[in-house]
């Protein structure tokens, strides 16, 4: 997995009307799956020459969770179903009533076992990723914030060892819980991404879009907007701020350049910590790799739409982000690949005399 | 029912003979030191619930989503994630964050088919005030004024216009002004806090001495005044008359006298603790509140933004008309929800909504309304008026139609008749009762 994200490029951007909101990808391939705002999911195969996207209908608002299970697809919608599909044929598996309210984002445990999904219903709730069967529900985030208003359940992330959810609200409050017991183990806020305007306009924006544990599993990443002084706008700095969840302490604050704005809408790790990738923005879309190590941003800049999700093939090499009307498939392939060293011939006889 | 007015009557104060003189005479005759207890008298609260009716504005500054509220649409490119509800009246949908009030629609008339075209808030505040266009040689009295004007006691001892707009994003847009109906129409703007400045008593006054100072100074007025005619000592009475009275009205503006449990309802939001004042200076006999909940301008994050505001506002207004009810006061309390304009079916990137003033939503409630009625229809996709298109003075004539004023009556200004609609203009009678 030799990539340089400074040697980003762009592979092959794919005009699709509306907003694509989540997208999952069929392992070892470019074929994706896209949840839209049309209610719709796609399948389209973005290394084919002629897209042409298959649609899956069931929904009956915006996609807001897309996951790829060993045998399924599962998608979740804003009028809070989960809908089990066959990647082949296309056809419903299974429907069923999750949330009461609106689903936000859907994730799986790292092993498969598990779908994890979030609502504004403020549960979160955790699912067999096969039979459907509810397996717990997760309840902890406030209902209303603290100027009671409405507050809302915005993103969820598994440990990559399995045994710990993340949970992430409009108020920036992060909670983690125990998989196994729904136990609740940590809470913590990352008050700087929430803003509350009590005089002007009186009412508040921005909150935890994203969220994600890194490889080691110590670390919880959450992104955002940083404080907004017109909450009519997202005019603010894409931001992202990084816990030592077992300490509830914050180790890393990136707040930003005011160059690119807008809401961290996701967040991906290498799977090594080399880096993390956060993507977003507001009426345009930017994207920042992050040095967690060194503490730096290695590269932000501007992407070709307002992204709300990424996926990385297995080499990493390759990023795929939806949003805004497009696919965008990127390049992070390192210029400088290292040769494998050749081997040494005096190195072998020597070998062979001892 | 319209009322008529002599066709030569200047418009002044001081030469208005009406039935609110009559009813203004009986409020004095039951002293006007305790202005707010006269009101409140059972013979009196009856006389009001039958003749008098009253205006509760909602206005929601900015610029609501007619799509995430009144005019909802799915499955379409501009329908965004929320959904249509059914309401209480068969056949009718709304959004699905206002299910409060889908739930109570019976007193509510929807206009989907409103096309002002001003698309900058001053303007469009301005248009949604007075009703129609400015002229540069007359300035027009707004909604609240004219209201006030209309429904008001002359000699009233409580406020015949209040305005709240705490916030202070587009606070200069609203003011309501009087023109050329002149200062005794001009509203109280309430901007900090929710009760007015500079009218509490004196600590260093107790309410005895209050009360014996106003009672001296009838004694000496009645003594002077006596073999004497002059306009002016009635304006002078008048005036102090008022001054006492507003005094007494400070504690209209004081939710503490309310019961717990009815400030419960209503909630900790300013915009519900104002809905409850001006519920108050309604019941008190002020004929004109505006409520202004500032700022819906949501050109970024139009979702979240409504999912706050619009539950909020579910809230809020169905508590009012439910406590309205249950006062007996909703069949004389027109309540309006209005504001400059609507938002943009399109989404922008930052999944926000702009201005749009070509097909948007207003709700008028209670007084003289067809409850569960809508009138007008936009296109699937919400981009343009379909049928029923009105304008801001179509709107204006059906709300004066609904509280009893004729919308066709005139004013005059020196020679000039001034009507209160433009000629021509017809109310939306299909949502009056």
């Amino acid at each position: 997995m030799a990539t340089d994200p400074t040697n980003i490029k762009v592979v092959k951007e794919i005009s699709q009307p509306g907003i694509l909101f989540r997208i999952a990808r069929m392992p070892n391939s470019g074929r994706l799956f896209a949840g839209s705002s049309d209610y719709k999911v796609y399948d389209l195969d973005t290394a084919a020459d002629e897209i042409t996207p298959v649609e899956m209908v069931g929904h009956k608002s915006y996609v807001m969770g897309l996951v790829k299970t060993e045998a399924h697809v599962v998608s979740a919608g804003y009028e809070g179903q989960l809908i089990w599909w066959n990647p082949e044929n296309h056809e419903q598996v299974r429907a069923i009533e999750g949330h009461e309210r609106w689903i936000r984002n859907l994730t799986q445990s790292p092993d498969g076992g598990s779908l994890v999904s979030v609502a504004d219903d403020m549960s979160c709730k955790v699912w067999n990723s096969e039979s459907g069967e509810l397996v717990r529900t997760l309840n902890g985030h406030d209902a209303v914030t603290e100027h009671n208003m409405r507050n809302m359940l915005y993103c969820c992330a598994v440990s990559p060892n399995n045994e710990f959810i993340a949970t992430a609200d409009r108020f920036c409050t992060v909670v983690v819980w125990e998989m196994s017991t729904g136990k609740e183990v940590a809470r913590m806020r990352a008050e700087e991404l929430y803003t509350w305007d009590p005089k002007q306009r009186i009412h508040a924006i921005g909150g935890i879009r994203s969220v994600a544990f890194s490889p080691d599993g110590n670390s919880l990443a959450v992104g955002g907007v940083g404080h907004i002084g017109n909450v009519d706008h997202l005019d603010a700095p894409a931001r992202m701020t990084v816990f030592d969840w077992q300490k509830q302490e914050k180790t890393h604050v990136f707040e930003g350049d005011g160059k690119f704005k807008g809401l961290t809408e996701q967040i991906v790790f290498h799977p090594e910590g080399k880096w993390v990738l956060g993507a977003g923005g507001d009426h345009g879309g930017v994207y920042t790799f992050y040095d967690l190590e060194k503490n730096e941003v290695i590269k932000q800049d501007k992407a070709p739409m307002h992204i709300h999700s990424l996926a990385l093939d297995e080499s990493c090499e390759t990023i795929y982000a939806a949003g805004h009307n497009k696919l965008v498939v990127w390049s992070i392939k390192s210029e400088e690949e290292v040769e494998p060293a050749a081997e040494d011939p005096a190195a072998e006889t020597d070998k062979e005399a001892s | 029912m319209a009322r008529s007015r002599k066709s030569f009557f200047c418009g002044s104060a001081d030469h208005d003979m009406s039935r609110r003189n009559f009813l203004g005479s009986s409020v004095a005759a039951a002293g006007i030191g305790s202005s707010v207890g006269a009101f409140r008298s059972d013979l009196l609260a009856e006389q009001l619930k039958k003749n008098d009716k009253r205006v509760i504005l909602l206005w929601l500054a900015g610029g609501a989503s007619q799509m995430e509220t009144w005019d909802p649409k799915e499955g379409v490119e501009t329908s965004g994630p929320f959904r249509k509800i059914q309401t209480s009246t068969p056949g009718v949908t709304i959004s699905e964050l206002l299910p409060k009030m889908a739930g109570r629609l019976k007193d509510t008339a929807i206009i989907r088919s409103l096309n002002t075209a001003i698309g900058d808030h001053g303007n469009a505040a301005k248009l949604m005030h007075l009703g129609r266009q400015n002229e540069p040689n007359l300035s027009y009295p707004d909604m609240g004024s004219v209201l006030a004007r209309e429904l008001g006691r002359l000699d009233s001892s409580v406020p015949d216009y209040v305005t709240f707009y705490t916030a202070t994003e587009g606070r200069g847009n609203a003011v309501g002004r009087p023109g050329f109906l002149g200062s005794r129409y001009a509203p109280m703007f309430l901007t900090n806090g929710n009760s007015p400045d500079n009218i509490s008593r004196l600590e260093s006054v107790n309410e005895f001495d209050h009360k014996e100072r106003a009672d001296l100074r009838d004694l000496l007025s009645r003594g002077f005044s006596r073999g004497r005619v002059s306009a002016q000592l009635g304006s002078h009475n008048v005036a102090y008359g008022r001054v006492r009275g507003l005094m007494a009205s400070e504690k209209l503006f004081d939710i503490e006298q309310e019961p717990q449990k009815v400030r419960d309802k209503y909630g900790k939001s300013l915009f519900g603790q104002q809905a409850l004042i001006a519920r108050r200076l309604i019941e008190a006999g002020t004929p004109f509140v505006k409520v202004s909940r500032a700022w819906w301008d949501s050109h970024g994050q139009n979702f979240e933004t409504h999912l706050e505001l619009v539950t909020e506002l579910d809230h809020v207004m169905s508590t009012l008309l439910d406590d309205l009810e249950e006062r007996g006061l909703l069949e004389n309390t027109l309540v309006i929800t209005l504001g400059e304009f609507g938002r943009t079916p399109t989404i922008n990137g930052s999944l926000g909504r702009d201005h749009f003033a070509r097909a948007w939503s207003a709700s008028l409630s209670g007084c003289g309304v067809q409850g569960g009625s809508v009138f007008g229809e936009t296109t699937e996709d919400g981009q343009q008026v379909k049928d029923g298109e009105i304008g801001a003075a179509e709107l204006f004539a059906t709300i004066y139609k609904a509280v009893g004023v004729d919308p066709h009556k005139e004013y005059h200004v020196g020679v000039r008749p001034v009507p209160l609609t433009d000629p021509g203009t017809k109310s939306v009678d299909q949502v009056l009762s």
